[in-house]
């Protein structure tokens, strides 16, 4: 990642062996963005593996991120698998610990969580040197680019912002924020990151479609705060306005990150159609 | 203490349709503060038992039933009444419950109840988890047991999954990271805190079955 600018988009594998949706998004996908992120079973329901959503990126030219949560696998696991997504090409990584079963649709499975997120920063940073986590030597290094998520919407944010620093120092090189709606937020985040040389942060947006779809995040996504100013805005509006405020407002922060040299790079999330994404992009 | 609940009668009555005579052992220590445990829990499950038309030949309260020699003593003033029953109902937590089993091989031990936690009594009969007896304490670091009361066992604060202080899988309670943060603040340690990464936890030390033994040497 160099002083470009990056716009990253976040897939969700699908639920079942059959990829062609996902492969037609990614073609559409190709030449639009820097990178694509592939979720870990996001929301704790059960998906398609990120590793295996990543290859097939890669065969198509496509620069995958291979987001890896601590939810499901224990240390040996995570190092394993970490190895693996290595010898099939993947370098980008976003690491986070994971939201809980409790969210998903395996309610009964027994949460692992042996490391949280910095203990995974660290590992990684360790297997670049060849190391594995217990020091032990492996037969080469990795060269993985290590990224970590932070969430500027919590309240208190303190522990958050301590935890944020924390991950620096474990190892992450690049940050992803969790979906921003308000830039007043994403600033009071900005203003105490900065002072952290050489950090490279990517601001998390959505492009709203639907009422129901921001009724959805604002209830069952773990983590985000939809300002109740927004959500009433957008049901005061006729449905088939939904959209267009959408990308407007998708814009308007995004110019405002470009304008103000706020941030190094945009992340859509929660994408429904490639054709939205274009959309966005040909009028930013 | 150990805390523990009585299982639903119908879950304890598919076990004993086969039985007719049955002795009754509670235990004095945590299932009695629990309720499940004591005369009265021991009174109420005797009454259930005759009205079913069973048989109940005596009943006594473990002084400490976990303490497998001492409820060996206890038991053997009742070793008559206990041979002429079918079955043993414990009313105590698992621990004491293998402790009769220990005792009476050969004979069907019961338990009524089901262990819960470690916890301690809030109010009244209001019980919460506090310790998952993981082998390593960190409290003298954290104040509270983020390993027990964090969904997560995160070690080096909040996830980002936190709404106004709630936590992400039960908004009714505390971020238990937002309560060891402010004891943090409190002490004045919060940068020092943050200096080094807590963890990851040992759990070789929380492979069961375990045993210690105090009076080992270098113990």
């Amino acid at each position: 990642m160099g002083n470009e600018f990056v716009i990253t988009v976040e897939l969700t594998p699908p639920k079942g062996p059959d990829v062609t949706v996902m492969l037609n998004k990614l073609e559409g996908l190709k030449d639009l963005v820097d990178a694509v992120n592939f979720t870990d079973s996001p929301s704790a329901k059960m998906r398609l593996s990120s590793t295996a959503a990543c290859k097939l990126a890669l065969e198509r030219k496509i620069v995958p991120v291979l987001q890896m949560t601590c939810r499901d696998r224990n240390r040996i696991a995570l190092q394993s698998d970490l190895l693996g997504a290595h010898a099939l090409g993947i370098r980008n990584v976003l690491v986070m610990t994971g939201d809980h079963p409790i969210w998903g649709d395996h309610k009964e499975a027994k949460p692992v969580y042996d490391l949280d997120s910095s203990h995974l920063l660290k590992i990684i940073k360790n297997l670049n040197k060849g190391k594995d986590m217990n020091e032990n030597s492996l037969n080469g290094k990795t060269d993985f680019f290590v990224g970590a998520v932070v969430n500027p919407n919590v309240e208190p944010l303190m522990p958050q912002l301590k935890r944020f620093e924390q991950k620096f120092y474990c190892g992450a090189e690049f940050f992803q924020t969790q979906m921003i709606f308000e830039l007043e937020r994403l600033k009071r985040f900005l203003d105490y990151a900065h002072k952290y040389d050489g950090i490279k942060i990517i601001v998390g947006l959505i492009i709203i479609k639907t009422k129901k779809m921001l009724n959805y995040i604002a209830e069952k996504i773990p983590g985000v705060a939809v300002p109740q100013g927004l959500i009433e805005k957008v049901s005061k509006l006729k449905d088939e306005d939904v959209e267009k405020f959408g990308i407007d407002f998708a814009l308007e922060i995004s110019r405002q990150i470009i304008d103000r040299k706020m941030a190094h790079g945009i992340h859509i999330m929660a994408i429904s159609k490639v054709e939205d994404v274009k959309n966005f992009l040909n009028s930013l | 203490m150990i805390v523990s609940k009585k299982k639903p009668i119908e879950d304890i009555s598919q076990f004993l349709n086969r039985y007719n005579s049955f002795f009754l052992i509670g235990c004095s220590e945590c299932a009695s503060l629990c309720g499940t445990g004591n005369e009265e829990a021991i009174l109420n499950l005797k009454e259930w038992l005759e009205k079913e038309g069973k048989k109940v030949t005596g009943w006594f309260i473990a002084k400490t039933g976990c303490q497998i020699l001492g409820t060996k003593k206890e038991v053997s003033k009742y070793k008559d009444l206990i041979h002429e029953s079918e079955c043993i109902l414990v009313l105590s937590c698992g621990a004491g419950t293998q402790s009769i089993v220990e005792l009476f091989e050969d004979k069907p031990v019961i338990p009524t109840n089901d262990t819960l936690f470690i916890g301690n009594m809030r109010r009244f009969k209001e019980f919460e988890e506090k310790c998952k007896a993981c082998g390593e304490c960190f409290l003298a670091i954290t104040g509270v047991c983020v390993v027990t009361l964090c969904p997560k066992s995160m070690l080096n604060g909040p996830c980002g999954g936190y709404k106004n202080g709630k936590c992400e899988v039960n908004p009714q309670r505390k971020c238990v990271w937002i309560t060891a943060f402010s004891i943090l603040q409190k002490r004045g340690v919060v940068d020092s805190f943050y200096e080094s990464l807590l963890g990851p936890k040992d759990w070789s030390k929380a492979s069961s079955p375990r045993n210690y033994k105090a009076m080992e040497k270098g113990s």
